[in-house]
């Protein structure tokens, strides 16, 4: 006997007896078995063999059966989804059924049934049940539009559901009112051009408004979240809504809390009467400061909405302090959020309390609280002025602890202080210098080195301690030993006499010794400057700081002004907008109401948006946030300083440096004019001495039209771009035996508009096997159509014998121009602005390049890098292209570490053009 | 004997009869099942899926599977086919151009091995129409002289008048109880 027996069905098992079961024709049989095909299907054990059976139990009378096959159906209609039409003539049964529970139960599941056969069989039933004489199937049917939106936008608005939906908004029942507004904000949510589809005007605000006191607290939420999104027209209509929305604060359902408080921040954005605004204001406290009584996780959530609406609007909570004192038993999370909120409120009035609640927290157990305790005194003390002493001390008493993290944070923070209050508490230094071996971490000895530095003249022997650090340089992190490079180098210029040998040390380190560019990039950079004009090195390096100001965490103000909108979601507790975490979504990007015309006053709440923006630290949530951050590491004050005249000045260094330079760079000019350098191994010349090249990259000519196609006429062509001017370089051979002449030539509409800038001039008569090059200049103000493929060009030569026709492919790349040059936050904003749909994705193989080259390559056709990083040892190199046009087209090319696979992502509002700008790089690349 | 024996169990409730209603789309199978059912014509849309009703006649409860006909849902009626007693295949008279089609999706069915000791009724529906075929017209074009070895007879009929169908049920009953 073979092995075939073991794939021969036995007809036994577990599927086999259901199916029988199934199939009884006692009823009590039957139904037991559908319940076993159930629990099996909730264990996960695939039951979509029994699908015809289950189906068949369909049409029962019995409640109970219908809803389990039901839920078989939701389960399994998509893995069957021709067999599942089977199903459509008892749903449409079942929305007649005299029992409105069934009519809703089939109307909801058939919503849930994700099969394109049958949603168009679903239609007919649905508009019945939106008219249906029960609110709970008209409810339940209005979510179903909702649904069914997701699965086929175009059938919901060719069947004007919306309308009965919209139509809905003024029905008797409060439950269907809320119904339908949420599903028709979920339809205005995922509706693709963002705009909402279906506008709310006065009068069904108005219903609305007489619902909200009526229906269940989640009708309340769907409600609220509506208005929410809803522009007032005036200020009176802001006023009244405002007004009737208020009691809902008292709810005891957070959510609605939360909702009710998003409304009313948003509105008051609108109004311009400052006591009604005032009166909002006191109302709001009391619900805010009743939700931290709740379980620490509804604490926690509305402490995230409480962060944003301080920043907003401090006013409503600035008498409140005491709530967010921190309580032993709090959970941490719920403590590091009260802090950050304590901070926020801290002012003059209040300080004294809050400092010593923070002195208090510095003394517990939890080491992150601790360290955020310590910090938080530190932002106190440049928060509030008046406060900086008090703080000093409370931190001085906190190093005497002799703890070992309390005292690196607090050395971080008092280097802060110091940036905030220069020259006013340097009597501490004494006592920080103490702690000198007990710093191990990096942050806290970058601040140290860098206080030493800073005030290195009066610290007697910061030559020996910077040179005790020294010691392990190779060992530090970078941002230890950038700052141990400018702090030596400040101790050089501040005490030449002394320190020439310890400054020449560090500059081989850094230049030499180092793999970082960064600190190589600084090292030489100190080291020219110190060589060539030690005046204008003392300006630069030990220029005057700007001051730092109090609030660096605040959150971007339109960040903030989006979170408002989504306050009592799980944007306003990530702190992040919807689009960063929410798959799928593209819809418009909520902001704030602006003020409405007429009114500029500016009594309005202090940090009311905009204006009110100092130092904001880029917020990193998406993927080119941190791009712009590139150069956030602490206090490097390297500032483009003006080539000062070599000569005549004190050479401080005297021959010593050049020396130095000699061994280091290799150069043996004693004093070269900086500009021309050769640099080591044209470190710079890369970047300065980029000879501008005017010609693209040349595709090779191809033949366009053979000579048995053109009469005679043989066609080879390309397209080039040479100093910002297209041309169309054509090689026209005869291959006739007569001679030719009266050559013309003319476009067919095209994609971008290119005619011929000049007629034709080919030399006449074109004798019999003679071949010329034509050079055709090209412009792109013609008219414009849509062609397929995008770049096809129609063309028409005539002569004396006939007129040709042939198509040419022009290469994307000639249309890029010479200013696509992108502003990097342009960049970034047009960057989050495309819908991710818009991206596409492509694989370049086999590359023989580095970050560097591509950089060299595409920017010689107009492919400008507007930003590169490293992220995990992968190059991203982020690059602009602007289209004659005016397209603008963004591209990622990610490079893995001496790999070859190369991937570009392109990214237009016209996503047409990513395969064209695709082979551009193909074609430049590999050129 | 059989017979009175079997009468005797259908009175105290013996098991359901089992029966396909088959048929090309706007056949009419729908409206007979209802006529059958409630004795009244209902206002029918195109079956998407399958009516199931009961239907009793004479004290014999029938289990009526009636599967829409539309080309889309013919090849889903292979589901039903296990444990069919009886087959009731019904023609539109009228629809001339469709017959063949109406024969080749009958031979097919009756080939199928499941359904091999089922009884089979062919209804040919919408006599009252102008133009319909009569009784034999429709028996020769849809081939029945082929069928053997099977239990069968065709009946004209019009649900929307009623008629007709009285005979078929009559048959249907008769033939289903002495085959106990």
């Amino acid at each position: 006997m073979t092995d075939a027996k073991y794939f021969t069905t036995t007809k036994k098992g577990e599927i086999f007896e259901l199916k029988s079961e199934l199939n009884s024709d006692k009823k009590e049989k039957k139904r037991e078995a559908v319940k076993k095909v159930i629990a099996s299907m909730t264990v996960g054990k695939d039951v979509s063999a029994l699908f015809p059976d289950v189906v068949n139990c369909m049409q029962t009378d019995n409640l109970e059966l219908k809803k389990l096959v039901y839920l078989y159906l939701m389960n399994y209609a998509k893995s069957q989804p021709d067999m599942a039409i089977m199903a459509v003539n008892t749903f449409v049964k079942d929305c007649e059924d005299p029992n409105p529970l069934i009519r809703a139960l089939a109307v909801r599941t058939m919503g849930c049934i994700r099969v394109d056969k049958i949603t168009e069989y679903l239609c007919e039933p649905l508009r019945k049940c939106l008219k249906d004489e029960d609110p709970y199937v008209r409810k339940t049917a209005a979510v179903c539009v909702a649904k069914l939106y997701d699965i086929n936008a175009q059938l919901v608005e060719d069947q004007g559901f919306l309308d009965q939906l919209k139509d809905l908004l003024s029905d008797s029942n409060p439950m269907v009112v809320a119904n339908a507004v949420a599903a028709l904000s979920e339809i205005n949510d995922s509706s693709p051009s963002g705009a909402p589809l279906v506008e709310m005007n006065a009068a069904t605000i108005n219903k609305l408004l007489t619902a909200l006191n009526e229906c269940t607290e989640w009708g309340q939420i769907f409600i609220l979240d509506s208005l929410s999104n809803y522009n007032p027209k005036d200020e009176r209509e802001a006023q009244s809504i405002c007004e009737r929305i208020t009691p809902r604060l008292a709810h005891a359902n957070a959510a609605v809390v939360l909702s009710a408080v998003k409304v009313l921040m948003k509105y008051m954005e609108i109004i311009t009467d400052q006591e009604f605004v005032s009166v909002l204001t006191r109302k709001l406290a009391p619900p805010l400061v009743t939700l931290l009584s709740s379980e620490p996780e509804v604490q926690y959530v509305a402490l995230r909405n409480i962060n944003l609406i301080v920043q907003k609007r401090p006013d409503i909570l600035k008498h409140e302090m005491k709530v967010f004192f921190v309580k032993y038993n709090d959970p941490i999370y719920v403590k590091l959020e009260k802090l950050d909120i304590m901070i926020r409120l801290a002012s003059q009035a209040n300080i004294a309390q809050v400092l010593s609640e923070l002195k208090e927290y510095a003394t517990e157990v939890d080491v992150d609280f601790v360290r955020k305790a310590v910090r938080a005194i530190g932002r106190c003390a440049i928060k509030v002025e008046q406060s900086a002493e008090r703080c000093v001390a409370t931190l001085l008493d906190l190093i005497q602890t002799k703890v070992n993290y309390v005292v690196q944070e607090a050395i971080v923070v008092i280097k802060d202080i110091f940036r905030k209050y220069p020259n006013k508490y340097e009597s501490i230094i004494s006592t920080l210098c103490e702690n000198l071996d007990t710093l191990d971490e990096p942050e806290a000895r970058a601040s140290m080195i860098w206080i030493i530095g800073e005030y290195a003249e009066r610290i007697d022997n910061a030559d020996e301690l910077l040179e005790s650090f020294l010691e392990g340089f190779a060992d530090e992190n970078s941002q230890v030993q950038l700052q141990l490079l400018t702090a030596i180098v400040k101790l050089f210029l501040k005490r030449p006499a002394d320190t020439q040998e310890l400054v020449q040390q560090v500059l081989s380190l850094a230049t030499q010794d180092s793999d970082n560019p960064d600190l190589r990039d600084r090292g030489f950079i100190y080291w020219r400057l110190l060589s060539t004009d030690p005046a204008a090195a003392k300006e630069v390096v030990l220029a005057e700081k700007p001051l730092i100001s109090e609030e660096t965490d605040l959150l971007e103000p339109t960040l903030l002004d989006e979170l408002i909108c989504h306050i009592a979601s799980l944007a306003s507790v990530y702190h992040k907008p919807p689009s960063a975490f929410v798959e799928g979504r593209s819809g418009l990007r909520k902001a704030l109401p602006a003020k409405l015309a007429g009114e500029t006053t500016t009594s309005e709440a202090p940090s009311s948006s905009s204006s009110s923006a100092p130092q904001v630290i880029p917020s990193q949530d998406s993927l080119i946030g941190d791009l712009l951050s590139m150069d956030i590491n602490p206090p490097a004050v390297i500032q483009p300083a003006q080539p000062a005249p070599f000569g005549g000045g004190v050479d401080l260094l005297g021959g010593g440096l050049d020396a130095l330079l000699d061994v280091g760079v290799g150069n043996t000019a004693t004093a070269p004019p900086p500009a021309q350098a050769p640099m080591g191994g044209g470190l710079l010349g890369d970047i300065f001495g980029l000879a501008p090249s005017t010609t693209t990259y040349v595709a090779p000519k191809t033949l366009w039209l053979p000579a048995v196609k053109g009469k005679g006429l043989e066609i080879s062509g390309t397209f080039i771009r040479k100093n910002g001017q297209i041309s169309m370089e054509m090689t026209l051979t005869n291959r006739a035996m007569q001679a030719m002449s009266g050559f013309a030539i003319q476009f067919n509409k095209n994609s971008f508009g290119v005619i011929p800038a000049q007629p034709l001039q080919v030399p006449s008569p074109l004798t019999p096997n003679q071949s010329c090059d034509v050079s055709l200049l090209l412009n792109t103000s013609g008219p414009v159509q849509k062609m397929d493929p995008l770049n096809n060009l129609q063309v028409a030569i005539k002569n004396n014998i006939d007129v040709l026709y042939f198509a040419a492919l022009i290469p994307l790349h000639v249309y890029f121009t010479e200013d696509g040059q992108m502003d990097k936050r342009i960049f970034l904003s047009t960057w989050k602005e495309i819908p991710t749909q818009n991206e596409v994705q492509y694989n370049l193989s086999n590359m023989t390049h580095n970050s560097d080259t591509v950089v060299q390559k595409m920017q010689q056709n107009n492919v400008f890098t507007i930003a590169k990083r490293n992220v995990e040892g992968q190059d991203m190199l982020y690059q602009s292209i602007k289209l004659t046009n005016n397209v603008w087209v963004l591209t990622e090319i990610k490079i893995p570490p001496g790999g070859s696979l190369f991937t570009l992502s392109v990214k237009s509002v016209t996503v047409d053009v990513a395969p064209g700008v695709y082979q551009a790089y193909e074609n430049i690349l590999r050129s | 004997m059989g017979g009175l024996f079997s009468y005797l169990k259908s009175l105290i409730g013996g098991r359901e009869m089992r029966i396909l209603m088959l048929g090309l789309d706007n056949a009419g199978k729908t409206t007979i099942l209802y006529r059958l059912q409630v004795g009244e014509v209902v206002t029918t849309i195109p079956t998407i899926g399958f009516n199931v009703e009961q239907v009793t006649y004479k004290n014999l409860t029938f289990q009526v599977w009636d599967l829409g006909g539309q080309t889309s849902i013919r090849p889903y009626w292979r589901c039903y086919y296990a444990n069919t007693d009886a087959i009731i295949y019904v023609v539109d008279s009228a629809d001339r151009d469709r017959l063949p089609t109406s024969k080749q999706e009958l031979v097919s069915m009756l080939n199928e091995d499941e359904l091999k000791n089922s009884i089979l009724v062919v209804l040919a529906n919408k006599q009252d129409m102008e133009g319909a075929l009569t009784v034999t017209e429709i028996h020769q074009a849809l081939g029945l002289d082929q069928i053997k070895n099977r239990t069968f007879q065709i009946f004209k009929t019009s649900a929307l008048k009623g008629e007709g169908l009285e005979p078929a049920m009559q048959f249907l009953s008769d033939a289903l109880t002495k085959r106990k």
